[in-house]
């Protein structure tokens, strides 16, 4: 693998992740990661994540995963 | 099967215990009402978004008889946010019937997480090298923090730490398929 393929691999990963910042006004941000990919890599994203969700719903007393935690921790604020 | 709606009424008097029920089942079918627009949108967004829009509106919201009437409405509001979002970045690559037929497209149904997932799942954290299973348990753990502190929470360095997640997310639904659980989308 070389360092450009590992380099995108990683910020597939990034992307999966449910943290997005928010800017000033409480406007939800882009992944900066997301920004770096191809589409394919994009299409890649979001199938990863929507097995990443299923695996931490199934983890969570709520059946909740990081996507609705991160929901929930916003309207508690 | 059951009708998300009869969350409606707590949900529209503020209740979040009755929000998270219902955000539980609906954001499955959100995400993957979107999966259209994956190579156009950052659909994380969308969801949140759409999942927090459903909390400010649903005490106006009117059901229509049918069943999981907000979980409809916030397939709209997720599809519309992205329609908006591809016309916003990419103007003259819009084409409005490709658009129409994206939001118009059906949403599949989507299991609900059950005991016997969860035990599988269980059973193939347990089965992951240490440091993977590390990064992959806080990255489970902390919904609403960046990589960077996770990863110095743990001690590891931001590369270290991504790259032992995806050893983990690929190992786990690996796992997860040879117990009968495939977990991909279907194209």
């Amino acid at each position: 693998m070389n360092g450009d393929e590992s380099h995108a691999r990683n910020l597939i990963e990034q992307a999966c992740s449910a943290w997005r910042q928010r800017d000033r006004d409480g406007s939800i941000q882009d992944h900066p990661a997301w920004h770096d990919l191809s589409a394919a890599q994009r299409v890649e994203v979001f199938d990863a994540t929507v097995a990443l969700r299923r695996i931490e719903a199934a983890l969570d007393p709520w059946g909740l995963s990081s996507t609705g935690r991160a929901v929930m921790a916003r309207i508690m604020q | 099967m059951t009708d998300h709606d009869l969350h409606l009424e707590r949900i529209a008097a503020g209740d979040p215990r009755a929000f998270a029920a219902w955000v539980a089942a609906a954001e499955p079918r959100v995400r993957l009402s979107l999966s259209s627009f994956a190579a156009r949108v950052d659909t994380e967004v969308v969801v949140q978004e759409t999942l927090l829009r459903i909390w400010q509106v649903a005490p106006r919201f009117a059901p229509d008889g049918r069943p999981d009437g907000l979980i409809r409405l916030a397939v709209r509001i997720a599809r519309n946010l992205a329609v908006t979002e591809v016309r916003r970045r990419r103007p003259e690559l819009v084409d409005d019937a490709m658009l129409d037929e994206h939001a118009a497209a059906p949403v599949p149904p989507v299991d609900p997480p059950d005991g016997a997932l969860r035990a599988a799942v269980e059973r193939c954290l347990e089965a992951l090298p240490t440091k993977p299973r590390q990064a992959i348990q806080a990255r489970i753990a902390g919904a609403v923090e960046r990589d960077r502190v996770l990863a110095e929470n743990i001690g590891m360095k931001l590369n270290t730490f991504v790259q032992n997640v995806r050893r983990a997310r690929l190992a786990l639904t690996a796992c997860l398929r040879k117990h009968g659980f495939p977990l991909g989308v279907v194209r």
